[in-house]
């Protein structure tokens, strides 16, 4: 039997599970996350850090802003660690990489073309709104939602609310300029 | 029983289904629409909506990360 026949291959490769399956992985993951690393699964403030190495590199005094001289967490992350020993951004790759590996394993991995330059700039308009609203709220989707409502914080709760609001928002200018 | 095709190739949700959805208020009982689609959510979000709508729907994987979602109008 060929092993993309198989229904095992199918069940865990090919299709997509389930969202509850997904999300009893999520919540098992991030609470061994929690366990082992200290603070609970996020994305974004790597990227804060990122971009402040960079500027560091080149003679700029990040330490210096608010983000992180009010911030001992931000504070230490920025001066005692590095791309290679920083857990989130190792995280980061290893989604990056997981993803990859699975859209490769289940045979759908594409080059998406580009249908028109108004999609570039409604993607990076969209980043960057997204990059400015994590920095504010101290996380995004995952740091500030997903792991906020699992360590009990109220701010998660609000933050979804508002989630919710610029999805729709989102939505409404999505079928407005798109739907031509 | 006409059969329209829709190029969603190169687009994210919710585009491939909003258009779906407003290109079958225009077709006819009996009438065929293939929705070519490369963004995977579309996949679910696109036959799970024509399910619950009572249409008949089919997907087939025509190339790698590439699907073709074809609904018939039923009422």
């Amino acid at each position: 039997m060929k092993i993309s026949n198989h229904p095992l291959y199918k069940t865990i490769i090919k299709d997509a599970w389930s969202y509850t399956t997904g999300a009893v992985l999520l919540a098992l993951l991030n609470i061994s996350m929690f366990a082992v690393g200290g603070s609970p699964w996020g994305i974004t403030t790597a990227f804060s850090n990122w971009g402040s190495w960079v500027f560091r590199s080149l003679g700029g005094e990040p330490e210096k802003w608010a983000f992180y001289a009010a911030n001992k967490g931000n504070f230490n992350a920025l001066m005692e660690t590095s791309f290679f020993t920083n857990t989130q951004s190792l995280q980061n790759i290893g989604i990056i990489f997981g993803a990859l590996l699975a859209t490769l394993f289940a045979s759908q991995f594409k080059v998406k073309k580009i249908k028109s330059w108004r999609q570039v700039l409604a993607a990076v308009l969209g980043g960057l709104l997204m990059g400015y609203g994590a920095r504010l709220s101290f996380g995004c989707n995952i740091g500030a939602f997903f792991s906020g409502i699992g360590s009990f914080s109220l701010h998660g709760w609000v933050f979804g609310i508002f989630l919710l609001l610029g999805a729709w928002i989102g939505s409404k200018l999505l079928v407005r300029f798109f739907m031509t | 029983m006409a059969e329209y095709k829709l190029d969603c190739f190169g687009e994210a949700c919710p585009l491939p289904l909003v258009k779906t959805q407003k290109k079958m208020e225009t077709m006819n009982v009996g009438d065929v629409i293939v929705v070519e689609i490369d963004h995977s959510c579309a996949m679910k979000n696109i036959p799970d909506w024509a399910r619950a709508a009572g249409h008949n729907v089919d997907i087939e994987e025509i190339n790698d990360g590439e699907w073709e979602v074809i609904i018939e109008k039923t009422k």
